[in-house]
């Protein structure tokens, strides 16, 4: 037993030798204790093996479903905005619902990366490479509505503070222009840190394929690897600037959808105005993206045998943090329902007893079962074992998500001050497919990243096995 | 035949590559790497290397990136074209903030990446060490300890018994 | 390898109780110089500091529980100690509560309390209002007091069990001491969540009760958790610099809560000023009426003070490492934090003392002292209870499963 004092010279305390530990081993992070080589070969040999089958199949799926896409978006810049079904009073409905649960879902890839990392949870490891790329590509899906809801998309540049023929600047008061910078901003510092995280990875395959032969994709990783060499002198600056990096992504993450809810809540609109949407938000964000996270990893794991490097704990983790963000979430509903009360404002009070009683209350009940009463499952031991489970309760995680943003935005606005202005609002459609077609968008871009790049960071990984610790932590020394 | 770039050896664990740099560092040699898989903790000691500075540029960005924030915003609207917009202050610091505090984060994020590019000098396409054969192990699960002949104390033969002496495998001298 | 250094003599806590109960006989002094109002709002800023500060340990050993951390070891028995002073806490608040049952005075600091209590401006009475007649549902004394006891009831029961686990591992090195623990921490969050937000409501936000925000109980957890770590950076340096913890506590413990100090300072920040920020925008006067009251007189300053005070200066001031790891440099900052803590309390609890035309009284005061000796006065309160407790058990866990782990713990240090 040795301790670490400040000043040295201090004789040990007597309590120190009365420590005996309680016998409670932690979890190991990569089972079967395997070495830096199976890890190495396992993760490589996802992209240097031959194409599989189910890939091409699922590609090709993914890409048809893309294409639903493709056609709406086509067809609504040959044709104008009004092909998708808003309508007065209802201006703002599936293109921001969409374009917030896309964004939602790209938040939990950076709380793994950023918050994780720096609350030193190493169980991150194994799942924080696949959840970035989630990130980039959900960003990605989320981009596309408010892009096109602009009517004329070739005139987007109009929200970057470009000087024009008009002379005059964005309106820099608007959250929606608030929104331009955090998203962009958002998706730039996403690329980047995926980017250096996949550095070292770049140069293990770099190095692969110069030794199996293929000089011209040896090449190609070895440019975007830039020569990375594994110097400890690098490490040194390249560990520091990850840790900025995940420092600032925290923030950042946190800046982005308490800025998505401020496109809701600096407005006067009942049900929209109130103080607890920038937290409420970020935590319906790190839900809705852990329930993606299972998702996508539990259908991963078991094609690609990944049980040793995501382990029944990983999964635990992630149940748990989903329990954790969906309470929280209910939290919120509670406090708005209760202010909403206790504010005694009386349209206030009507748009929260509409939500829940009016003529979306379908909408409101299934986003009361999905998002609050779905994820108390995980309380049980049993339920986060049973993978299978597991990933249905995580659809039923994602779909309650979109419904919360379409309650919030659809109910208020659909009745709001004056009755004679109330509507209802259907989609088109044309907003139904280009939908649709996002997860063929995202899902192809997430197939052409668990083939091309390696799907776990194996530096990463390798340094939180046992062997990796020089001072003996392992049953090696 | 070119000049000598250095002498590598290689090692097999943790352990023995962190004693292994103690005693190069204790030797006095200045010029000279470990190549490692995966960062290992407290190697920056055994090397003797201090605190990195990337967070220097990391703040400097960040400031630079809300100043940037809040110039622009105050120039457009208050300066170069004033409008009243929704019954707002042509400038207020409260409307500002989200702006400039995305910005102080990109230009944070640029700095970082690009100063932890420049401390690194990267990228580096061509390196010696990157010629040697049993270098790809580098990356993948083997340790390695690189003594450039820059080094004043670099002395070929004495190195190597240094390195032979610190439990290394596998030496060899690399060309530049 | 030297012999074993004897830990010091365990601290006397008389002192403490000698310091608490002169505080809290000043404040009662105070009543010859200042109305029994002043005076009462002085006692709540005194007990809702010390509370705040409280709850946020309890929340800090539960969540150590529930993410099995493990160099947060080193300060969990610290913080169990201190949980023994919920009951006495309970106890402080209890003339609050007797005042608020006496039909004279009834409304003196709860002003719907008392129906016959006059508006601000001459437009009638609590009990006329009608915003205070749709809210009387909730705000009334029945409830008030129910959920008062109900509170002290979660926050002592939670403190006792985890308190009992703790300590009973010290004897038997079970393992299962920290599974229990572990599950009460799952069960305890959501339970310590809604008290402290509806102790927030109704002990703070209700002073004035036409204003309403939902952030506020997020608000109130953010000013807990600062309060709690700010207490533990100081009880870890006391007792370091008395010997107990010399040989145990290392430049990564200080390291790792510094950075939780810091991490709260920017949670307190996002909070505050989001919800600042929502109101600015929307500029509702149902809403705005009340930050609008704290730009009256000298509370202008005090929310300046609060801004930069309270976010900025902690905030540039724990970016550097040194700032977090070395004992002359944390002390003062966390001391700082506690202090402003205690100017944000006072910001949101004072302004609801107002003259005949409706504005606050000031913050320099009279009742800013009897606020600072009730601070004192519940604090030793606090601290004698601390340290009653502090020689029954063990200096550290030394049975937890997680203690090695936590004395060697380092990020790249290496002996």
């Amino acid at each position: 037993m040795s301790a670490h004092p400040d000043s040295a010279a201090v004789g040990a305390p007597a309590v120190l030798a009365e420590v005996k530990p309680a016998v409670l081993p932690r979890p190991v992070l990569v089972a079967n204790n395997r070495n830096y080589t199976w890890i190495t070969d396992k993760i490589c040999s996802l992209i240097e093996g031959p194409t599989p089958t189910w890939w091409w199949v699922c590609f090709i799926v993914a890409i048809f479903v893309a294409s639903f896409t493709i056609a709406g978006l086509t067809y609504l810049v040959g044709t104008g905005v009004g092909v998708w079904g808003h309508r007065s009073p209802v201006n703002w409905a599936w293109d921001i619902v969409n374009f917030v649960f896309w964004i939602g879902i790209g938040h939990a890839g950076t709380l793994i990366s950023a918050i994780l990392c720096l609350l030193r949870q190493k169980w991150r490891t194994s799942i924080n490479r696949a959840a970035e790329a989630m990130t980039i590509f959900a960003v990605a899906c989320a981009g596309l509505f408010p892009l096109f809801h602009v009517g004329r998309v070739w005139m987007a540049w109009y929200l970057f503070p470009i000087s024009n023929a008009n002379a005059i600047w964005q309106n820099f008061r608007s959250p929606l222009e608030w929104d331009v910078f955090a998203v962009s901003t958002y998706g730039t510092v996403s690329v980047c840190f995926w980017y250096v995280g996949l550095i070292p990875d770049l140069a293990v395959l770099r190095d692969r394929f110069t030794l199996a032969g293929h000089n011209l994709r040896a090449w190609l990783y070895g440019l975007f690897a830039m020569g990375w060499r594994g110097s400890n002198r690098h490490w040194r600056n390249y560990e520091m600037a990850y840790l900025i990096l995940a420092g600032i992504s925290t923030p950042l993450v946190l800046s982005v959808h308490t800025i998505v809810s401020f496109d809701f809540a600096v407005s006067l609109l009942p049900g929209w105005h109130t103080t607890i949407f920038p937290p409420y938000f970020v935590a319906g964000a790190i839900f809705s993206g852990f329930g993606m996270v299972l998702t996508l990893m539990l259908p991963l794991r078991a094609i690609y045998h990944l049980e040793d490097l995501i382990t029944q704990y990983h999964i635990d983790n992630i149940c748990k943090i989903t329990l954790a963000t969906g309470t929280m979430v209910g939290y919120a509903y509670a406090m708005e329902f209760f202010i909403a009360w206790y504010g005694s404002n009386p349209y206030e009070g009507f748009a929260f007893i509409n939500r829940a009683f009016g003529n979306y209350a379908w909408a409101y009940w299934i986003m009361i079962t999905c998002n609050v009463i779905t994820p108390q499952f995980f309380w049980f031991k049993a339920v986060r074992q049973n993978t299978t489970l597991v990933w249905v309760l995580s659809i039923f995680v994602n779909v309650g998500m979109w419904f919360e943003r379409f309650v919030i935005i659809v109910t208020s606005l659909a009745r709001d001050f004056l009755p004679s202005s109330w509507g209802y609002y259907s989609p088109s459609i044309v907003e139904i497919f280009t939908f649709f077609g996002t997860f063929g968008v995202f899902s192809t871009l997430f197939l052409l990243f668990i083939r091309f790049l390696p799907i776990m960071p194996m530096a990463e990984i390798k340094a939180v096995t046992q062997q990796a610790d020089p001072h003996g932590g392992g049953d090696r020394h | 035949m070119s000049k000598a770039y250095g002498i590598i050896a290689a090692f097999d664990d943790t352990r023995e590559i962190f004693q292994a740099c103690e005693q190069v560092r204790d030797a006095g040699y200045t010029q000279w790497d470990a190549l490692t898989p995966f960062p290992i903790h407290g190697l920056d000691r055994a090397m003797g290397l201090r605190r990195s500075k990337v967070p220097r540029l990391s703040l400097i960005g960040g400031i630079a990136g809300f100043c940037t924030g809040m110039a622009l915003i105050w120039w457009t609207g208050a300066a170069d074209f004033r409008l009243i917009v929704g019954g707002k202050p042509y400038f207020s610091p409260m409307f500002a903030f989200p702006i400039s505090y995305e910005l102080s984060i990109l230009f944070t994020a640029f700095a970082t990446i690009l100063g932890m590019f420049f401390l690194n000098r990267l990228p580096m396409h061509y390196h010696p060490v990157l010629k040697q054969p049993q270098f790809a192990r580098a990356t993948s699960d083997r340790f390695f300890i690189v003594i450039e002949a820059t080094d004043p104390k670099f002395d070929a033969a004495r190195t190597r018994a240094l390195l032979v002496q610190a439990g290394g495998k596998d030496i060899v001298e690399i060309e530049g | 390898m030297s012999a074993p250094v004897p830990p010091p003599p365990a601290p006397r806590s008389d002192q403490a109780l000698y310091v608490g109960l002169a505080g809290i006989a000043t404040t009662g002094f105070g009543l010859m110089f200042s109305p029994l109002k002043m005076v009462a709002f002085a006692w709540l800023v005194g007990v809702m500091f010390w509370t705040a500060i409280t709850i946020g340990m309890l929340l800090l050993v539960l969540i150590h529980h529930i993410f099995d951390a493990s160099w947060s070891t080193i300060i969990r028995r610290q913080y169990e100690h201190w949980l023994s002073a919920f009951k006495w806490l309970a106890l402080l608040f209890l003339p609050l509560l007797v005042l608020s049952w006496m039909p004279r005075h009834s409304g003196l600091v709860w002003s719907w309390m008392d129906p016959a209590t006059p508006l601000p401006g001459g437009h009638g009475t609590v009990g006329t209002d009608v915003l205070y007649v749709k809210k009387s549902a909730f705000l009334n004394l029945n409830l008030f007091t129910i959920a008062t006891i109900a509170f002290f009831a979660v926050w002592v029961f939670l403190s006792c069990k985890l308190r009992k686990h703790s300590f009973a591992q010290d004897a038997d090195g079970d393992a299962v001491w920290t599974l229990k623990n572990r599950w009460w921490a799952a069960a305890g969050i959501p339970l310590a969540a809604l008290s402290l937000t509806f102790a927030s409501i109704l002990w703070v936000k209700s002073l004035e009760y036409h204003w309403f925000s939902t952030m506020y109980g997020v608000w109130f957890f953010s000013n807990c958790v600062r309060g709690a770590l700010s207490m533990g950076v100081l009880m870890m340096l006391w007792l370091y610099h008395r010997g107990d913890y010399a040989g145990l506590l290392n430049r990564n413990h200080l390291h790792s809560i510094g950075q939780l100090v810091f991490a709260f300072t920017v949670f307190w920040g996002y909070v505050s000023f989001s919800q600042y920020f929502l109101i600015w925008n929307a500029n509702i006067p149902e809403e705005t009426f009340w930050y609008n009251l704290r730009e009256q007189g000298d509370w202008y300053w005090v929310g300046m003070l609060i801004l930069f005070g309270h976010f900025f200066v902690p905030f540039l001031y724990l970016l550097s490492y040194k700032h977090k790891v070395v004992h002359a440099w944390i002390r003062p900052i966390v001391i700082w934090v506690l202090a402003l803590i205690f100017v944000d309390i006072c910001y949101n609890i004072l302004p609801a003392i107002k003259d005949a035309r409706g504005d606050p009284l000031p913050f320099l005061s009279l009742t800013l002292l009897w606020s600072l000796t009730a601070v004192i006065g519940v604090g030793g309160i606090c601290v004698w209870a601390y340290l009653r407790s502090f020689p029954t058990t063990k200096l550290i866990p030394i049975r937890d499963p997680r203690i090695a782990e936590c004395l060697v713990y380092h990020e790249s240090s290496h002996e």
